[in-house]
């Protein structure tokens, strides 16, 4: 176990400078001059000048590639350009926001997700289950950002509950609707999953047994059929995560949640390389973290799984 | 394990559902400058009912969904927009269904360090987040349909030549394979011939599958700006504009994201359908990331 896990994670390595080669390589192709943004549209060409080399951006290409992974491999993500604080520290800052916002969101997402999958199995092809299974359908094809619109303008707009966007301290008002936003899509699989995990189980022997020696329905659903459907319920949590973190920079740009994604967001209208391969490697790492605990659970919840 | 609660007769319409929705929209696409009005035509002043009012009209008889600041006819703007949509959504399914496809081929069919190194750059491709990157790849190249395009293709093939490559790994060791190789087929037709038609149950249903993250995608980079530009009309762009008139025009962007929806949804259903009808357990996988955007 302990050995597979050190081969995943430096499985990492490779990942890593490889995204910050591509993100190096597109940023150099992207017109404009780093310097001349950094000392802004009146700067006189000395000023400039100056900047240049204290970056060091009159080096030939290759040597500032090979500068900037040596400085990575050192733990040294550098100053952004646009705020010239050292990178680290405005992470520090944005990520455990992103982290904030995505527990928010899962944790509704499952939640809600379980509930309605627990409620149509037990109701099976009731209209319950029917109606469940349909906004289930429904539920996947809503694109994010549309949906993060209307739910500002019913919530925040018209019946101004809610605040439309902004941080305020965390888990408060400000975090409920983009943790709606991004949760929504994400109940109608948890459902169908969910249902489907528990009807295979409610149809074992041992249910019967259950059922045939008296046991009340609600006791049933605790202890023998949800404990045993836990392991695609969990998987499929864990892969909506994934796919949570991915939606995630969407959210925040339109909800203006100061975290990760729109910090990196920020970093690339802004041709601001360091932080935004800085952000990029974090957001990177953290799905594969998700990956790897998955994987890890799912062999703590299966004990007929085992890695080599 | 049956995924849809309605009854067999019922579930079986579904798909049909969709395929007929879908239609609609392509005549409608297809047909677009013989049905509607021009898209870009402006009303800056209208009488109604001895008054006149400005733009943003709300929907009527004239103009079914309503107008923009404009005066332009929204629903004219979304036929156009669902005419990139589609475009779009084909386009990018298509390139990155037959890079994934011969990616993932080589990579289960041949030695090793071909695969490993296809392999790590799909790791790469998948750690990425993928609306950032099809963003930084949409700024390098300077917004625009075409560039939308390759930026989303880009981030759509590794799905494809993961997928592929499973079953590949899987119908390489199969007899017939063997049988081929012994009566002295070379690599080249066990591939063709042997081992990609009976990979194409799963690659027809990655190819629906995965449509609606093109379009979603596209929808998504032009609702920021690093998309499709006017004059080209796409849902996104017309949602983002109408972002401004949600309390006074509630109806601007509602209707295009509407739209966007339905045509998403009928996609979706379809190849729920297929998936039914291949009934390939493993393409399944393929739609988790197509619902990010």
């Amino acid at each position: 176990m302990l050995r597979y896990i050190i081969r995943r994670l430096l499985l990492f390595i490779p990942i890593l400078i490889g995204l910050v080669t591509m993100l190096f390589v597109l940023l150099h192709i992207l017109p404009g001059d780093p310097a001349r943004l950094m000392a802004g549209p009146f700067a006189n060409p000395d000023v400039v000048e100056t900047i240049r080399q204290e970056m060091g951006f009159d080096r030939p290409i290759w040597i500032q590639y090979l500068d900037n992974l040596r400085r990575l491999a050192l733990g040294d993500f550098g100053r952004s350009y646009q705020s010239r604080r050292p990178i680290l520290a405005d992470l520090i800052e944005v990520f455990p926001k992103t982290v904030q916002l995505a527990l928010a969101a899962e944790v509704t997402s499952s939640l809600i997700g379980i509930w309605l999958g627990v409620i149509a199995a037990a109701r099976r092809n009731g209209w319950a289950d029917r109606l469940i299974m349909t906004i289930a359908a429904l539920n996947l094809s809503f694109p994010l950002f549309w949906l993060a619109l209307m739910l500002q303008i019913v919530f925040a707009v018209s019946l101004r509950l809610l605040p439309p966007s902004g941080y305020g301290a965390g888990f408060d008002r400000f975090v409920i609707l983009p943790a709606i936003t991004l949760a929504l899509p994400s109940l109608g699989l948890l459902a169908r999953i969910t249902r489907a995990a528990l009807i295979e189980v409610i149809n074992e022997d041992y249910i019967r047994t259950a059922r045939a020696k008296g046991l009340q329905g609600t006791l049933i659903m605790r202890r023998h059929i949800l404990p045993n459907a836990l392991i695609p319920i969990v998987t499929t949590i864990g892969a909506d995560f994934v796919r949570l973190l991915g939606g995630i920079p969407m959210i925040e740009i339109i909800f203006a949640w100061p975290g990760i994604g729109k910090y990196a967001y920020d970093a690339l209208v802004f041709r601001d390389l360091p932080a935004l391969q800085a952000s990029v490697m974090i957001l990177a790492v953290a799905v594969s973290a998700v990956n790897l605990v998955v994987d890890i659970l799912y062999a703590f919840i299966n004990p007929r799984i085992r890695y080599v | 394990m049956k995924r849809n609660a309605l009854s067999p007769g019922v579930e079986n319409q579904i798909p049909l559902l969709g395929i007929g929705v879908i239609l609609v929209f392509i005549l409608l696409a297809g047909f677009a400058p013989y049905i509607v009005r021009d898209p870009t035509q402006i009303e800056m002043r209208r009488e109604q009912n001895g008054r006149t009012i400005t733009p943003p009209y709300p929907p009527s008889q004239r103009n079914l969904f309503g107008t923009d600041q404009l005066g332009r006819d929204i629903f004219a703007r979304v036929i156009f927009g669902l005419r990139t949509s589609l475009i779009v959504g084909l386009l990018v399914r298509g390139v990155s269904m037959v890079a994934g496809t011969l990616l993932g081929l080589i990579s289960g069919f041949f030695p090793r360090i071909i695969d490993s190194v296809i392999m790590r750059i799909t790791d790469i491709m998948l750690a990425f987040p993928v609306i950032l990157l099809a963003m930084t790849v949409t700024a390098v190249l300077g917004p625009g349909l075409v560039t939308v395009c390759v930026a989303l293709a880009l981030v759509a093939w590794p799905d494809v030549a993961r997928l592929v490559r499973g079953h590949v790994l899987s119908i390489r060791e199969q007899t017939y394979v063997e049988a081929a190789r012994c009566v002295g087929a070379g690599n080249r037709r066990i591939l063709l011939r042997h081992v990609l038609p009976n990979c194409m149950g799963p690659i027809i249903v990655a190819f629906s599958m995965g449509i609606p993250g093109a379009i979603m995608y596209e929808a998504g980079l032009s609702f920021f700006g690093f998309g499709i530009q006017p004059p080209t009309p796409s849902l996104g762009s017309i949602i983002s504009d109408g972002r401004g008139y949600i309390t006074t025009a509630p109806w601007y962007p509602g209707f295009p994201g509407l739209v966007l929806t339905l045509l998403v949804l009928s996609v979706n259903l379809v190849g729920d359908g297929l998936i039914d009808a291949l009934n390939p357990r493993a393409a399944k996988a393929v739609d988790s990331r197509t619902s990010t955007a």
